[in-house]
């Protein structure tokens, strides 16, 4: 009965088809609740300008094609804050923990980094770095908050991130106002060109898009090796698995906790940073949560709570948002988008209740074939 | 300082009512953090229909177009949360998440909805609900013109809610059965009570008095509705935390949260708080900073309903 | 009143009850006995509604019934006091008793007929507790005395006990008893499921003897000594014989001295002593329930203890963190393996360093150096003939029982340690898995480490213990050389009819 038995060396062919077979399996949830929200979408978009439905969705899919490298551009350069925050939202769950302060940990770490970019005077590239540092300690303080409250006091780290969203987008509209205010545009004055994250010059034609892509896509991948290849990963990972035998194993649970909201916060900061290191992006001064931050919610989702998969995540939703923005062409607002958004993330929330529905469907299928196979066989032996 | 304590009430009036909301859906043990977005959606339709009742040929007394966008609002509210319902009670789905996708869906629902149909995702309307004086009542010496004049039909409302809510869950067999659930769902089980009936039927009334939660907030205090309902829904789960999940309490709270936001909007007028030239913003912040130190202060004794958040699993001995 | 013929249920392989009759008539007090898995908590669950039967027929009063769930049980006048109660704590015990079947004037809840009734019961049956008390404000005895009201107030006149003394003092004890006895005068039907013999003998009528799912005899306990009735529920165990290396134990490696851990109601652990050399396997027989678990917890440190010392190798881990224990020498084959002992979603070859991740060479400089984790891993499943789909890269929750199990057992016994803690090392293993773990247990002992057994088996405590001690209601009550007792005595022991002096 050995089980490791030895098999033919398979073609690279085999191999090919085996790994597409298998990330499209794994896939599957993402892929039908993209499919539902697009559904729901079109759906919706019917309702109201049936006409109209059909072209809309199809410029939705499409937009984000062949208008030109600009476009791919602003895909990229707007993909990089969502692809962190996605980041750091599967941190976050890999501990077992939700990351909902995402959108005060970006405005607290976009103010940091602006007020450096704005006021200090520091040359060349050390400028922008300095101010995306500042984004990071920023992001990671808004971040432990809700974890040292968790680990001390047992508070919920869901409302608690809650509060301090809102009390993080008040403190910065306060300190846009005291330090970095321009009157005449109602939102923060621009950063100095030292500041800005370095671009690509005119690769994609007058998009912004600079090298926070390169940042995110890093960090993704540093923190995919750090989930897989450290041990500080490995007890990450336990504790989000079993709480009970990361106990057992003799692991330090609170302290856990905290780092993971520390690092989660930080990661959300580094995105915040780099969403405002551009010319032209500046802190508004409405009381409004910033929407960013709940993006990383459904980035995280759709990535599979992976961080690889957020940044294929981070990508389709940045380019289904440009989609949405050229729909308007078609007459449709772009806030379909975030219905789109929406379902999906409602629908991946009730993916393992499907998946069991269907695997349920399955298993009664073969125990009816079983059972009459059973009864051709004519009756039981007992 | 009259004023204070009539302004104080308009915030009063909607946190109160959608915090006794999340009372009900948590008191059966599910989370509902889609308050928010419960109560977007219940003002977008109900401010929507007082528009359209406004502007029609005949219109129908102030007050009675008040009170139908209120009752719309309620239906649109307790419609939606069934999609949270089914999600967490049928589908087991992590309770948090679901109600995040409903708070992402209702602004964009409203804006997107507003923008097909009229062009614009503002909704104006014609700012006519205040009640100057109530005959006779607000007559009364020092109580007539607190609560009596310059009030608003939802503050007579939101007692009626208080007082009902309170005697159903503390008084009546629903509320007994739906307290159980929340606490002890197998022990409810055991003795016949059905459980997801129960809990369904608790989250669509939070649903509901969101709704009409949300439809007061936007009258009470603007003439348009614009797509948000500026984080009462959270400030809500904050006064329902704080009063420790008790309708009496949850009045104190919201009677302190809705002193807070009052002051952050009106501390112009006052003297003493205008000299000391504290920023806006800091008064805007201050009933979520009071939340977070008071949530770090209780949360060890905090008695949330002991299977709140918890899957039901059947036949678990 | 109620016949239960020919029941049988089995969960996946696991035959629970096996052709199994059983009755109880009006007036009577009949007791369910057995140990561990035989099969009575399983045969009343099913009488409650909560199973349903593969085979058999329930008759209530000779007419056949079908119970699907409680409801139904309720309908038949069946009720039932389960081990865990079923109370909503911050309730009164008058709602408590009346949640489900309240009566109402004007939608309001109306307390008056329901509390007369209430008042009633208590007075017929003895049962005074105070209406009006929240049940978390209740001792645990009175708390039980609401979950018998409850069932009275259903009007049941079948009513079944699951254990009902574990958590209850003596004095209370007694008071239980009395009220059993008074319901069999009333002229109900109770069923009493326990594994006290002597509790059995002071109320109950007859006994239903159960053994591993079968129904081994029915005995009138007036006419029946206790020895009998411990012969019954422990059989002739075929006792496995291995060869093991002469008993020659050398130097103390565990000595627990008075440990004691306090319960809400009671000491669920007092004064526990006991040592382990180097060199021998000691077993702590008794029935689940009496201790076990909370003693293992306090050993391992997953729970905090009252008073008392636990020395390691000469070090006093008493307070020290989880971790430390580890290091100080201890290995830990848990009860519950895939709450504690795993973490399911790993995979295998990272469940096998979940102790020792942290130590050199399996890391260094916080990168996992999964050459030597995976190399390590082979060498494991290889020794220890660990089976999976996909080696060491297997995720774990595919894994059967067996071969989870022995993973554990891997890791455990290659770890650098000189006690091993095994509690339930075979719980719900096949033959060959079994006898794996058997023989590596001695293996250990004969290479000079010291096993401490923790086992509801009387076989295997007896198979492989050099020194048997008895836990009995959180006390050690007997201490033993394996040569000089017997598996009836040692069952009498379990079951609490005899305790020895505590040496």
């Amino acid at each position: 009965m050995k089980q490791n038995e030895q098999h033919l060396k398979p073609t690279f062919l085999d191999k090919t088809l085996q790994v597409l077979k298998a990330t499209f399996n794994v896939m599957k949830p993402s892929l039908i609740a993209i499919g539902v929200g697009l559904l729901f979408g079109f759906i919706i978009m019917l309702i109201f300008n049936a006409s109209g439905a059909f072209p809309g969705l199809i410029r939705l899919l499409t937009g984000g094609l062949g208008s030109g490298t600009k476009v791919l551009g602003d895909i990229l350069l707007h993909a990089a804050p969502v692809i962190l925050t996605g980041v750091a939202l599967v941190v976050a769950f890999k501990t077992g923990l939700f990351n909902i302060g995402a959108s005060g940990q970006m405005i607290v770490a976009g103010y940091a980094a602006v007020h450096i970019g704005v006021l200090w005077n520091i040359p060349g590239p050390l400028h922008w770095i300095v101010a995306l540092l500042a984004g990071i300690i920023a992001g990671a303080i808004w971040g432990a908050i809700p974890g040292i409250l968790k680990a001390l006091t047992n508070t919920n780290e869901v409302v608690s991130s809650i509060m301090l969203n809102y009390i993080g987008t008040y403190l910065v509209v306060y300190l846009v106002k005291q330090n970095v205010y321009n009157a005449s545009t109602a939102k923060s004055l621009n950063i100095q060109p030292s500041a800005e994250l370095p671009g690509f010059g005119t690769l994609f034609g007058n998009s912004k898009v600079n090298i926070g892509i390169f940042i995110a896509i890093g960090v993704a991948i540093l923190v995919h090796y750090i989930f897989k290849k450290t041990t500080f990963g490995y007890e990450l990972k336990a504790s989000g698995f079993n709480k009970d035998a990361s106990r057992y194993a003799g692991m330090n649970a609170k302290r856990n906790i905290v780092l993971s909201m520390l690092i989660s916060g930080a990661i959300v900061g580094l995105g915040g940073a780099i969403l405002y290191l551009v010319n032209g992006t500046n802190l508004g001064t409405t009381y409004d949560l910033l929407p960013e931050g709940f993006d990383g919610i459904s980035v995280a989702l759709l990535g599979l709570t992976e961080p690889i998969g957020a940044i294929f995540a981070g990508t389709f939703l940045s380019y289904i948002k440009q989609g949405g923005f050229y729909m308007q062409v078609n007459g449709f607002p772009q806030q379909i988008i975030d219905i789109i958004i929406a379902v999906i993330v409602y629908t991946t929330s009730i993916s393992v209740a499907i998946q069991l529905f269907f695997k349920h469907l399955k298993e009664k299928r073969l125990l009816k074939k079983e059972t009459s196979l059973e009864n051709l066989k004519g009756g039981s032996d007992k | 300082m009259t004023l204070i304590v009539q302004l104080t009430l308009v915030s009063v009036v909607p946190l109160l009512i959608v915090a006794l909301g999340g009372l009900m859906s948590e008191k059966s043990g599910v989370t509902n953090i889609a308050l928010e977005g419960l109560m977007l959606l219940g003002a977008f339709v109900g401010i929507w229909v007082i528009r359209e009742l406004q502007n029609a040929t005949n219109p129908l007394p102030m007050q009675l177009i008040y009170f139908i966008g209120i009752v719309v609002g309620g239906i649109v509210g307790g419609l939606f949360a069934m999609t949270h319902a089914v999600a967490s009670i049928k589908f087991n789905a992590d309770q948090i998440i679901s109600a995040t996708a409903l708070n992402l869906f209702a602004p964009a629902f409203a804006i997107y909805t507003a923008r097909s149909i009229q062009g614009a995702q503002q909704i104006r309307f014609a700012a006519a609900f205040r009640i100057e004086k109530v005959p006779l009542l607000g007559d009364i010496p020092l109580i007539g013109e607190l609560f009596f004049q310059k009030t608003y039909l939802s503050f007579f409302l939101a007692i009626g809610i208080l007082a009902f809510i309170w005697i159903l869950l503390y008084k009546t067999k629903a509320g007994l059965r739906i307290r159980a659930v929340g606490e002890n769902p197998q022990a409810a089980d055991a003795q016949g009570i059905n459980i997801y009936k129960v809990r369904y039927l608790s989250v669509m009334a939070s649903g509901i008095l969101a709704g009409i939660g949300g439809v007061i907030f936007v009258v009470t205090t603007s003439a348009s509705f614009d797509a948000t309902v500026a984080g009462m829904g959270f400030l809500a789960i904050a006064v329902l935390i704080f009063g420790n999940w008790h309708p009496g309490r949850i009045l104190l709270s919201a009677i302190v949260f809705g002193f807070f936001r009052t002051v952050a909007s009106a501390y112009s007028s006052v003297d003493f708080l205008k000299n000391l030239n504290l920023p806006r913003e800091f008064y805007q912040m201050t009933p979520f900073v009071i939340t977070l130190i008071v949530l770090a202060i209780t949360s060890k004794n905090s008695r949330s309903p002991k299977a709140l958040g918890e899957i039901y699993e059947m036949g678990k001995r | 009143m109620v016949k239960m013929v020919g029941i049988t249920k089995k969960f996946g392989n696991l035959v629970a009850n096996d052709a199994v009759d059983f009755e109880v008539k009006k007036g009577e007090v009949h007791a369910l006995l057995g140990e561990n898995g035989a099969g009575k908590s399983t045969l009343m669950s099913i009488l409650f509604g909560l199973y349903e039967p593969d085979e058999g027929a329930i008759y209530i009063n000779d007419e056949l019934v079908h119970i699907k769930d409680p409801n139904d049980a309720a309908k038949y006048r069946i009720g039932m006091v389960h081990q865990h109660f079923k109370l909503v704590e911050i309730f009164s015990v008058l709602d408590n008793i009346i949640l489900g079947s309240e009566d109402t004037k004007n939608t309001f809840i109306v307390y008056k007929d329901a509390r007369k009734k209430v008042n009633d019961i208590m007075k017929q049956y003895n049962l005074e507790v105070d209406l009006d008390k929240k049940v978390s404000e209740l001792t645990v005895g009175q708390q039980q005395k609401v979950e018998i009201i409850k069932m009275l107030y259903r009007d049941s006149d079948i009513l079944i006990f699951d254990e009902p003394t574990a958590v209850l003092t003596p004095q209370e004890i007694k008071e239980l008893i009395e009220i059993i006895k008074n319901f069999a005068k009333e002229g109900k039907a109770v069923i009493l499921i326990s594994h006290k013999l002597n509790e059995i003998k002071m109320s109950s009528d007859r006994c239903t003897i159960l053994r591993r799912g079968k129904k081994i005899d029915t005995l009138d306990v007036k006419k029946v000594s206790t020895d009998k009735m411990a012969e019954f529920m422990v059989g002739r165990p075929l006792i496995s014989s291995y060869e093991k290396e002469p008993y020659a134990p050398k130097e103390t490696i565990l000595k627990i001295e008075k440990l004691t851990v306090e319960g809400r109601n009671k000491a669920i652990l007092k004064d526990v002593s006991l040592a382990v050399q180097s060199g021998e396997i000691v077993g702590i027989a008794g029935i689940d329930g009496n201790g076990q678990t909370e003693f293992a917890n306090a050993l391992s440190g997953l729970q905090p203890i009252t008073s008392g010392s636990i020395i390691l190798n000469g070090n006093d881990i008493t307070r020290q963190s989880i971790r430390k224990r580890y290091e100080t020498g201890l290995s830990h084959i848990p009860e519950d393996r895939h709450r504690y002992g795993l973490v399911l979603d790993f995979k295998l070859s990272d469940n096998l360093v979940l102790q020792n991740y942290y130590q050199q060479p399996f890391q260094k400089y916080g990168i996992l150096n999964r050459k030597i984790i995976d190399s390590y891993s082979e060498e494991l499943i290889e020794k220890y003939d660990v089976r999976t789909s996909s080696g060491i890269d297997t995720v774990t929750r595919s894994m059967s029982g067996g071969n989870q199990q022995k993973a554990i057992l891997a890791r455990e016994i290659e770890r650098d340690h000189s006690l091993l803690l095994a509690f339930q090392p075979t719980r719900g293993l096949d033959v060959g898995a079994i006898e794996h773990i058997h023989k590596n247990l001695i293996k250990e002992r004969d290479r000079g480490r010291g096993v401490l057994l923790i086992s509801y088996e009387l076989e295997e405590i007896f198979t492989l213990s050099d020194r048997i001690l008895v836990m009995y209601e959180g006390q050690i009550t007997g201490s033993f050389m394996t040569s000089e007792i017997t598996p009836n005595e040692l069952g009498l022991y379990m079951s609490g009819s005899k305790r020895s002096e505590q040496k």
